[in-house]
């Protein structure tokens, strides 16, 4: 009786083993082509990074280009246009994130004071719609919205009178930022509000209550409650942007960019010197470097904010 | 809190007003592009249109549509959406089940794997030269493969998958099915709100995409609408060459023979163009597009 029963369990056990061996089997199977596929697309492109250590021809390709050391790397800063773009995408990013990163969280608190359902939600959804325009249709926007004889133009010799002068806005250097600046704001500040609502959503109704109670106005109820009940959120977004900053958006400065314009970023170099002129060391060097000091901004916000608010992304 | 103190009151009502400057600011400069684009080419050099079109036509996206390599263009667009969601959905929807089937070895380090290119990349010119080694170059493909499986859509589907219970798959299997019926039979319908909200990202996202055909493609019969936006917004040629050829073809000539079209009024038209499919289909989707980031980003 009992060899019995152990010949039982030993029968489910092996079948046990064999189906979870079948059934990983299929799990892996699943797995299989995101795997590929990011090793083809993600990893096998790494060692071209060293094509930045060397005078890459493409014909010779990277085993056997001769090796030239940090020679590539140096010429960056010696190159005006590399050291500019490299400057240039330092002080664009940093507006971006002053300018754009508080946007949504303002937005998404004005937002929340509307009690009409109705209002609420147009706002809403019509606030949502840039983001979902290409980048270079959102720059076709504003071609035309700052054309000679357009809107912007129009609303001027209305305002000032029929002798104002119609401007060229897109050949003005000075104003090239912060119409970048703008056009982030416009395009993105909508949608990036939906996150900041659903933290606010999820605050415990009961604390404005208390805290109505206790005779805190509508204000110190938004400073005391709201604002840190949207911190874990804000915090882990603020992290992921600096990841970005060094990015820079190439679709927008590339789609801004004219003949009057001098302004190029670490992004619009690397394609122009790299991909359009065939200098890839050069440009692989400077891509390099942007990776590099992107990854090392990430890793620094992480670890601060896991010292500062026990919050982190990894 | 029937109590509102009068400040706050003003505060209402500014912020209601300041709500409303802020959503005309967002659509007046669309709306306004589709007011000149529907109006006449030459009228529109006057400028002053604001809302609506002053001497409304057609002939403007009558020009654009004719053209050959829009026409191109367009299939080319349309055909990139079409493969490119449904690979990139079966790939990440499959992946995403694979990692919610329990006591699956190795489940951690593969996630590793995946997630260790969002922070380290090769940049551009590494991508580009492997592409030109994979003879990716010019190849339709590239519009497909390297963008189909994205991390983040992942791990959205399957925070969305937990939150189906597992004793649903597990009475199918009693009753005999398989893993692949169980998935397919099960799974897949329930998963279907989330899988809306990502074909819908990921249609948009293709669409949308510019750069690809800037860094990868030199053939013209693989141009994409947007890209030849770009063209027409950036390149003097380029949009002088779409006007001349509607010249010779004869189809903007106005009565006395004179020219009837203008670059303005093709670049506003191909804004349109290049805009309209996500604009009609907004409004009906709307609720879709922004449903994934609640589904699942916030719950993790």
């Amino acid at each position: 009786m009992q060899t019995k029963i152990n010949i039982v369990n030993l029968q489910i056990k092996n079948k046990k083993n064999s189906n979870s061996f079948k059934k990983n089997y299929f799990a892996y199977m699943l797995m299989l082509p995101a795997i590929v596929l990011t090793f083809i697309f993600a990893y096998l492109p790494m060692p071209g990074i060293l094509a930045a250590f060397q005078d890459y021809n493409i014909f010779k390709g990277l085993l056997d280009s001769p090796w030239v050391g940090m020679k590539h790397i140096k010429e960056i800063f010696q190159i005006p246009l590399m050291w500019g773009s490299i400057i240039n995408t330092v002080k664009l990013s940093v507006l971006t994130i002053v300018v754009s990163f508080p946007a949504p969280i303002i937005l998404a608190l004005m937002i929340n004071e509307v009690k009409n359902g109705i209002y609420k939600r147009t706002v809403q959804t019509l606030s949502y719609l840039p983001h979902f325009l290409s980048w270079i249709a959102v720059v076709g926007l504003t071609y035309s919205f700052l054309d000679q004889y357009g809107p912007l133009n129009d609303l001027l010799i209305l305002v000032f009178g029929v002798d104002t002068e119609r401007a060229m806005f897109l050949s003005k250097q000075e104003i090239f930022v912060p119409v970048l600046l703008i056009l982030s704001v416009w395009k993105e500040i909508g949608w990036g509000t939906i996150v900041y609502l659903a933290a606010i959503t999820s605050i415990d109704p009961m604390l404005y209550e208390a805290a109505y109670i206790d005779g805190a106005n509508r204000f110190k109820q938004h400073y005391y409650i709201t604002l840190p009940g949207m911190k874990q959120t804000t915090v882990l977004l603020l992290i992921f942007t600096l990841g970005s900053l060094f990015g820079s958006n190439f679709e927008l400065v590339y789609g801004m960019q004219n003949a009057f314009i001098d302004f190029d970023v670490i992004s619009t170099v690397v394609y122009s010197s790299g991909i359009q002129q065939g200098n890839y060391s050069m440009a692989a060097a400077i891509g390099f470097t942007q990776g590099l000091v992107a990854f090392l901004l990430t890793f620094f916000a992480n670890q601060i904010s896991k010292k500062v608010s026990q919050i982190s992304i990894w | 809190m029937n109590y509102e103190s009068i400040s706050y009151k003003v505060f209402k009502t500014c912020n209601i007003i300041l709500l409303f400057l802020i959503v005309v600011a967002m659509i007046f400069p669309y709306v306004n592009v589709l007011a000149y684009a529907f109006n006449d080419a030459l009228d529109s050099q006057l400028g002053g249109i604001t809302l609506f079109p002053r001497v409304w036509t057609l002939d403007n996206f009558k020009v654009l549509i004719a053209n050959r390599e829009i026409i191109n263009a367009t299939g080319v667009s349309i055909l990139r959406v079409v493969f490119g969601t449904l690979f990139a959905l079966v790939i990440q929807f499959t992946s995403a089940y694979a990692f919610t089937i329990k006591g699956l070895r190795g489940k951690t380090a593969i996630l590793m794997f995946l997630m260790i290119p969002m922070y380290f990349g090769g940049g551009l010119i590494p991508v580009y030269l492997l592409y030109s080694k994979m003879h990716m170059l010019n190849n339709f493909l590239v519009y497909v493969l390297p963008v189909s499986f994205s991390l983040y859509n992942m791990v959205i589907i399957r925070s969305y998958l937990y939150s189906i219970p597992d004793s649903l798959g597990e009475s199918a299997r009693i009753d005999g099915a398989n893993d692949f019926t169980i998935m397919w039979k099960i799974y897949v319908p329930l998963s279907m709100p989330i899988l809306a909200v990502m074909s819908l990202w990921t249609a948009v996202s293709n669409w949308n995409d510019w750069t690809t055909t800037l860094y990868f493609i030199t053939d013209h019969k693989l141009y994409t609408l947007q890209f030849i936006l770009m063209q027409i917004l950036k390149e003097g040629e380029r949009i002088a060459k779409l006007v001349e050829e509607a010249l010779i073809a004869g189809r903007a000539l106005d009565m006395g023979g004179q020219p009837s079209i203008t670059p303005q009024a093709i670049r506003y038209a191909e804004i349109i163009l290049t805009t309209l499919p996500i604009v009609i289909v907004y409004p009906f989707l709307q609720k879709y597009f922004v449903n994934g980031i609640t589904l699942g980003a916030v719950k993790e």
